[in-house]
């Protein structure tokens, strides 16, 4: 087992002296079941039958890509790791399905020091499922294989556990079966629903997440943009590329509704991050809302203080993938207007195509705000027990 | 210290105002009677510069917790004391000239004084 903060730096460009402390949390890293079948141990007799019969039932937007991850990957894996089924996660040969291919393709020579356990995006479209019980049952079997196959053993490894928002009341049923694991840091919640996340449908399940002091990780999927949906709220786009420009007003929309329909009110100590939907949408967000709510406060009276304080306060941007400014100096522009050293929480994607490495996806950054961005902001959020 | 008749008491009944152009200016103050007190606010808001005096009246509307907590109500205090700008809404305490939102920023009021059957604003020099 790696030791943490001990490793030797040998990440590509790393020139920086040896760690002291955290340097890297590494809040979206996804791992992937090679093919369905291995939920099977996991799932009741009733839904094994449901799993062989029918298959998972999640489809994402048809535009979607079937190879998203990076092609230097294939055919890394150990011989072992291959000849699995083709199925929803894409070319078996270049996923994350095994622990070790984590450690050596990412957490090692990156020196990550903690990589938060997102999921695979394909099964996301489970949040889009027309059958609750199904999508609450696929959330308990992941979770529990994600046990067994990948937590316990590094220490590197922490979880977002995965819960369907289409039934609370079973949401929250998972999230205190596993809340008492040191390695459940957050709860992941796709991004594709049928209504935002602030809507009082879901505030039992924010509820439980506070009590457990657990974050909400929200990942974009079940499609370019949304599941229950059209990824856009125009209609369709045809192309992928248009489906992920769906994301930023995805991400708009559930931020606008957690802070006005007072969810921070309610629950003071819950965090939320939206991740893999861009960052600009944020400062448009906390700049517009600020200024409506100076004429519209009397609708929303709940709202103590301005909208962009509880965005600050309690919702965090994920950083991939991170905008590359025209010019150089906007970056450092844009991560001034978004508050980047409260809001701002460092994401590889590890292991798509448009995954963000450590070293050269930020310009060189004052020494606090790089911290912030790569280990501060999220050790505040997660429940990750760093041994301090 | 200047004093203006701006007219009589029985000109503006409770809940109404005039508006009285030009003063200190071509745009002039609005004089309000909120339940039987009289006070004058510069007829400009501090925010776009909009004729903050012909707006309409409204007031101060609170809530202790999200309407989605049960029990929690939202009431309305204070109605007809506060003003509301026609261009964008920000809302004004009529008495203090101060916005809802964030009191330090501030229209500018006059004092007014009732004598006899007038009404007077005073501004200084």
């Amino acid at each position: 087992m790696s030791q943490v903060g001990a490793t030797p730096i040998t990440a590509p460009g790393w020139t920086a002296k040896p760690k002291n402390g955290v340097a890297i949390v590494d809040c979206d890293v996804h791992h992937n079941f090679r093919h369905p079948e291995q939920l099977l141990p996991y799932l009741s007799t009733f839904y094994q039958e449901h799993l062989l019969d029918q298959g998972l039932h999640l489809g994402g937007y048809p535009n979607i890509p079937i190879r998203t991850n990076r092609t230097d990957l294939k055919g890394r894996m150990k011989s072992t790791d291959r000849g699995g089924k083709k199925d929803a996660g894409g070319d078996p040969r270049d996923f994350n399905f095994t622990l070790e291919f984590l450690q050596e393709e990412h957490l090692d020579p990156w020196n990550i020091d903690y990589g938060v356990l997102t999921g695979p995006p394909p099964f996301y479209g489970y949040s889009g499922l027309p059958d609750p019980d199904w999508a609450a049952a696929l959330c308990r079997a992941f979770n529990d294989w994600t046990i067994e196959h990948w937590l316990g053993r590094d220490e590197r490894v922490v979880n977002a556990i995965l819960i369907s928002p289409s039934d609370p009341a079973q949401a929250v049923e998972e999230i205190n079966r596993l809340a008492d694991r040191k390695d459940t840091v957050g709860v992941m919640v796709p991004m594709g629903t049928s209504m935002p996340f602030g809507n009082r449908f879901y505030h039992p399940i924010w509820e439980a997440c506070e009590q457990h002091g657990l974050p909400v990780v929200s990942h974009i999927g079940g499609g370019g943009g949304a599941a229950r949906t059209t990824p856009t709220p125009v209609g369709y786009p045809t192309y992928y590329m248009e489906s992920r420009m769906s994301r930023p007003t995805v991400a708009s929309a559930h931020a606008t509704s957690l802070i006005c329909e007072g969810v921070f009110e309610k629950f003071p100590d819950f965090k939320f991050a939206l991740i893999e939907a861009q960052q600009l949408w944020a400062v448009s967000v906390m700049w517009h809302l600020d200024t409506d709510w100076k004429a519209l406060r009397d609708q929303t009276p709940w709202l103590k203080r301005p909208p962009s304080e509880y965005f600050r306060e309690h919702i965090r941007i994920g950083s991939q993938p991170m905008h590359e400014p025209e010019k150089p100096e906007q970056m450092y522009q844009m991560l001034d207007m978004l508050h980047a050293d409260e809001t701002l929480i460092f994401c590889s994607d590890f292991p798509h195509f448009d995954w963000n490495d450590p070293v050269t996806t930020f310009p060189k950054l004052d020494e606090d705000l790089h911290h912030r961005i790569f280990a501060g902001n999220a050790l505040d959020m997660l429940r990750i027990d760093t041994g301090n | 210290m200047t004093s203006v008749v701006i007219g009589k008491v029985g000109d503006i009944p409770p809940g109404e105002r005039k508006i009285v152009v030009p003063f200190r200016g071509r745009a002039g103050i609005g004089v309000f009677n909120v339940n039987g007190s009289f006070y004058a606010v510069r007829n400009i808001c501090p925010h776009k510069n909009g004729p903050l005096c012909t707006g309409e009246l409204s007031g101060r509307v609170s809530t202790d917790a999200p309407p989605s907590t049960r029990g929690s109500t939202i009431a309305v205090d204070g109605l007809g004391e506060v003003l509301r700008c026609p261009w964008h809404q920000w809302a004004f305490d009529i008495a203090t000239g101060r916005c809802l939102v964030d009191p330090e920023i501030r229209a500018k009021t006059y004092r007014v004084k009732i004598e006899g059957d007038d009404v007077v604003v005073e501004y200084e020099n």
